[in-house]
């Protein structure tokens, strides 16, 4: 039973300089995607990636086709899809002089619920950074607490736009954790992501997409069994992040 | 009425609208200033008028005449040789030269006194010359023996002094509500869109009326604070009366700020750099600072100004404070005014929710 549906998905924009004239970020785009999975949508800058997210989350207009979560329609009904869902954006900046206690506070109160905000944090491993402000986090604790963020309404679906762009690799692996765990509790999680590795390991299913359209969508295992060339001769024992992990340990820099 | 949820996000705003403690301080400097230095600069003491004589004539009359001019207290009388008082006159030293004939006398049949001026000064003309005449003509009744048939004296109705700045003070008042308000809200909205703020809480279920009463709420506490830091200052330091009821004047300042924080909001939601808001702001802000009476009273602009000035949002606010402050009106003698404030509370009010549509103001 899929928890999203999207069918014939399509977002326009005007063109650039011809107000008259439009073209489609998203264009016609049909996925499924199942209850309790975690969800990868790759793609070059530019793809549609985001937009899809943000018509899905609601922030966007949606200019044709149709996409329900949980069964509820998105575009008729996107309050009550903002109760269910958690949305971790791109760009995270806060309140200014506000501490990671009171945002949690904030937030929650914006879905009109109480928060335990010493369990929250401490899922994300904040813990320590309670009465700290965002702006003095590290790249990877801002991301950790961007999610907490997202977490205070106990959402069914958590959507995460780029989860670990500019992270360490200490801090990608520590999220990537933290993505499991919610996940093995039950949430279903959409992401978008440059990093193939990412999509490899972590995402059971991920599809890609190419100038707003759909080009494949399966598991990792299949894709790489259908689209990619032949190995190379001789296999390399790992890669350099093997390398720099092995030698830099794995421990959280933060 | 504000729902329990408004107010529990209106708190948690407040708590974070406080903590720039810099901005509520320094938006204060400006009105503080404003009003202290309207304070000496019209403390109801007009600098006298100083006044070169020249007394061609020997007679008795003539020096009488100039006695009482140095007697009145309008003017600082010198008497002296014409050519220096001239050279006085053109340096700036003296302001207006006045000369006594020769034929200056008890017997005088028309004698012709010359007043001097220097251009520049000639404002003041109007104020000297009744004076002058007033005195030559009590001169001559003297001499001729005749009482004056008629006498003016001048009561005022009102029996109570005003000073400017008692005048002055809730229109400054209102000015400075206005200007907090439409800063606070329109600054705010656009802080929060720059920083992708309010696209983080619109993937909240929060509806746009709820969060705009909520960020009203906890700015109009913030500005009620000012404000009142303000009365207080012009109270005790200034000495500024307020005659009429505290309450009914702060209820005045509660209205008057959530209007003018409803029509932030509204620039906020139009503009989308800080920039822009600015510019706009100073559109709404200007014209009113000009047309609303906050500086001298709406009756004293040509009438064909007057019905679109008095339509505005800060002449029914400053208006309503005015009434209240200087002549002790009760709401219902302004009841007027009120309706025009409720119809920009209202309109106020729409226009905000209606412009802050999360989709484009948060993209």
């Amino acid at each position: 039973m899929p928890i999203i549906e999207v069918k014939d998905l399509a977002k326009k924009y005007p063109l650039p300089g011809k107000k008259s004239e439009f073209f489609y970020a998203v264009d016609g785009i049909s996925l499924n995607i199942e209850a309790g999975e975690i969800f990868g949508i790759l793609g070059p800058n530019g793809a549609g990636k985001t937009t899809t997210l943000e018509m899905l989350e609601g922030l966007n207009d949606i200019d044709g086709g149709s996409a329900t979560i949980d069964g509820i329609d998105v575009a008729s009904q996107p309050y009550k899809v903002k109760e269910i869902i958690g949305v971790q954006l791109q760009a995270n900046e806060y309140f200014d002089n506000v501490t990671l206690n009171e945002l949690l506070t904030l937030f929650a109160a914006l879905y009109n619920r109480e928060v335990d905000t010493t369990e929250l944090l401490s899922k994300v491993n904040l813990l320590d950074k309670a009465q700290a402000r965002p702006g003095n986090l590290s790249g990877g604790q801002q991301q950790r607490f961007s999610v907490a963020c997202a977490l205070v309404n106990s959402p069914k679906i958590l959507f995460l736009d780029e989860p670990t762009t500019g992270l360490d690799p200490q801090a990608k692996h520590n999220l990537w954790d933290l993505v499991r765990e919610l996940n093995e509790a039950g949430m279903t999680i959409v992401l978008t992501t440059h990093n193939m590795e990412e999509a490899e390991s972590l995402c059971e299913r991920i599809a890609i997409m190419d100038h707003g359209k759909l080009v494949a969508e399966d598991t990792p295992q299949n894709l790489i069994l259908k689209h990619a060339p032949e190995p190379p001769q001789a296999p390399m024992h790992g890669n350099i992040e093997d390398v720099f992990l092995a030698l830099t340990g794995h421990g959280l820099r933060d | 009425m504000p729902t329990k949820l408004q107010l529990h996000l209106a708190k948690i705003f407040l708590k974070i609208f406080l903590r720039d403690r810099q901005s509520i301080f320094f938006s204060l400097f400006f009105p503080i200033i404003f009003m202290t230095v309207f304070a000496f600069a019209n403390n109801g003491e007009v600098d006298p008028i100083k006044l070169g004589i020249v007394n061609n004539s020997a007679s008795e009359v003539a020096s009488d005449f100039s006695q009482i001019l140095n007697d009145n207290l309008l003017f600082n009388v010198t008497v002296g040789e014409e050519s220096i008082l001239r050279a006085e006159l053109v340096d700036g030293d003296q302001t207006m030269l006045l000369i006594l004939p020769e034929d200056f006398d008890a017997q005088s049949d028309g004698a012709e006194l010359q007043l001097l001026v220097d251009a520049a000064q000639v404002q003041q003309l109007g104020l000297i010359m009744p004076l002058l005449e007033q005195t030559l003509i009590s001169i001559e009744r003297e001499f001729r023996n005749i009482e004056p048939m008629f006498t003016l004296t001048i009561e005022d109705v009102q029996a109570r002094s005003q000073r400017y700045l008692d005048f002055l003070l809730p229109g400054l008042m209102a000015f400075t509500l206005m200007q907090l308000s439409i800063a606070g809200s329109g600054f705010n909205i656009v802080e929060f869109r720059r920083k992708g703020i309010l696209k983080r809480l619109f993937v909240t279920p929060i509806k746009p009326r709820d969060f705009i009463t909520a960020i009203v709420l906890a700015r109009m506490a913030i500005i009620l604070i000012q404000l009142t830091v303000l009365i207080i200052f012009a109270v005790t330091i200034l000495d500024v009366r307020i005659v009429g009821n505290f309450a009914s004047f702060y209820l005045m300042i509660i209205l008057g700020t959530f209007i003018f924080l409803c029509l932030g909001f509204c620039l906020g939601s139009i503009a989308t750099t800080q920039q822009a808001v600015m510019a706009v702001g100073n559109i709404v802000i200007f014209p009113q600072i000009f047309l609303s009476g906050v500086f001298y009273p709406i009756e004293s602009m040509p009438e064909l100004v007057q019905p679109i000035a008095s339509l505005l949002p800060l002449s029914f606010v400053s208006t309503a404070m005015r009434e209240i402050a200087n002549n002790g009106a009760s709401l219902l003698d302004i009841t007027p005014t009120l309706l025009g404030i409720a119809a920009w509370f209202i309109i106020a009010f729409m226009l905000a929710t209606r412009l802050f549509v999360w989709k484009e103001v948060a993209n």
